[in-house]
């Protein structure tokens, strides 16, 4: 009876006419009845490709698959991050901020009037570091910039560091 | 949706339970969750596989086309729209790749694919060959002809007749109407059915081999 109904399907089938289920059953029928098989491959021979398996790949293929696209994820990530680094107008902001920054600290040490720092600049006066050279910290938020700026009072050097990632700090 | 899919993944469970996962999946990708987007490879990488394999005929260069899908669905993440399942959008970008990379083959690759004789390993000598069809002939014979179709048929003919996805699931994958699909298919049955009497007549019923 089925195999009845399957040979009357074959035609529908091909032209696409089939409902989905129908074409489902359909199929699944084409690859459990031999008889049914042989008839429909006389009928239309490119029927063979609808019996295609659906073979799992092996485990350790998709797992070196899987490897390797993490692996290039993590790698685009560094790279971005190496090149966020290397931009060239961040480095230009920081030498900006840094001479700014500096010459209002310098300000604020020799007391050169009652202006307070910008927001931004934060001068540490430790008194248990009096003999250290005052220091000047600079944070740029979320751009990962940290500047330092050591002067001497005694020979008037002053030193000028910035870290770009302030994980990178020693 | 399909049923080798089905077959796949039936160790995850019904489809749906299989499609409520993978949203969980991409959600905590979504947020940075590597080893999600890693689960969401493992899953779908063998079948994405199978498929663009049929597409390009090339077994190795698919692997390379999987991974370069994935990595692109991963740059895209943020575009997906959950509404549609996350394997027609993976299906999606993997056979534009594929399509991609079809194209850009050199005519004398192409010469080389499509000239390329390989020995079939030939069932049965006097009655039709059809009952004893091997499933796995299907690849092999299709990576065979597969040159004679254009980039577009071999990928509806592979996604529908192949990986069993409806009409609308194709038409999406390859950004067309179904009409347009439904077309694709009759022309690759037909170039197929062409190749297949002409240099497999060992498929045709002993009294038309002559």
């Amino acid at each position: 009876m089925n195999c009845e109904i399957f040979r009357e399907m074959i035609g529908s089938y091909v032209d696409e006419t089939l409902e989905e289920g129908r074409r489902l059953w359909f199929r699944a029928h084409l690859r459990e009845c031999p008889t049914c098989r042989e008839s429909a491959l006389r009928e239309e021979p490119s029927l063979l490709f609808a019996m295609a398996p659906a073979a799992p790949s092996e485990p350790g293929a998709v797992e070196a698959c899987a490897a390797a696209v993490m692996g290039r994820i993590r790698q685009d990530r560094l790279d971005r991050r190496l090149h966020r680094r290397r931009r060239p107008w961040m480095a230009a902001a920081a030498a900006v901020i840094m001479v700014v920054s500096g010459g209002l600290a310098w300000r604020t040490m020799i007391g050169g009037g009652s202006e307070t720092l910008h927001p931004a600049v934060e001068a540490r006066r430790d008194s248990e570091l009096q003999n250290s050279p005052p220091t000047v910290e600079v944070e740029m938020p979320g751009e990962e910039v940290r500047v330092y700026q050591f002067a001497n009072d005694e020979d008037a050097d002053t030193a000028v560091y910035f870290i770009v990632d302030p994980a990178l700090e020693l | 949706m399909r049923e080798n899919l089905c077959v796949q993944i039936a160790g995850f469970g019904s489809r749906d339970e299989v499609v409520m996962n993978d949203l969980q999946w991409i959600q905590s990708a979504k947020k940075g969750n590597e080893d999600a987007y890693a689960e969401l490879v493992r899953r779908h990488s063998g079948g994405l596989h199978r498929a663009v394999a049929r597409i390009l005929a090339d077994d190795t260069e698919a692997w390379d086309v999987v991974q370069m899908a994935f990595l692109k669905a991963w740059q895209k993440l943020d575009r997906y729209n959950p509404r549609y399942s996350f394997t027609t959008w993976l299906y999606r970008i993997g056979t534009n790749l594929a399509i991609d990379l079809i194209r850009s083959r050199t005519s004398r690759e192409r010469a080389h694919k499509a000239g390329t004789e390989h020995r079939l390993r030939l069932v049965g000598t006097g009655e039709g060959t059809g009952a004893r069809a091997d499933s796995s002939e299907a690849d092999s014979v299709l990576q065979q002809l597969v040159g004679v179709l254009t980039p577009q048929q071999r990928s509806a003919f592979v996604l529908r007749e192949m990986e069993g996805l409806e009409t609308a699931e194709v038409a999406e994958v390859l950004g067309c109407s179904a009409t347009t699909v439904r077309n694709h298919i009759f022309q690759a049955r037909k170039a197929l059915r062409r190749e297949l009497r002409a240099r497999f007549p060992e498929y045709l019923p002993a009294s038309e081999r002559g």
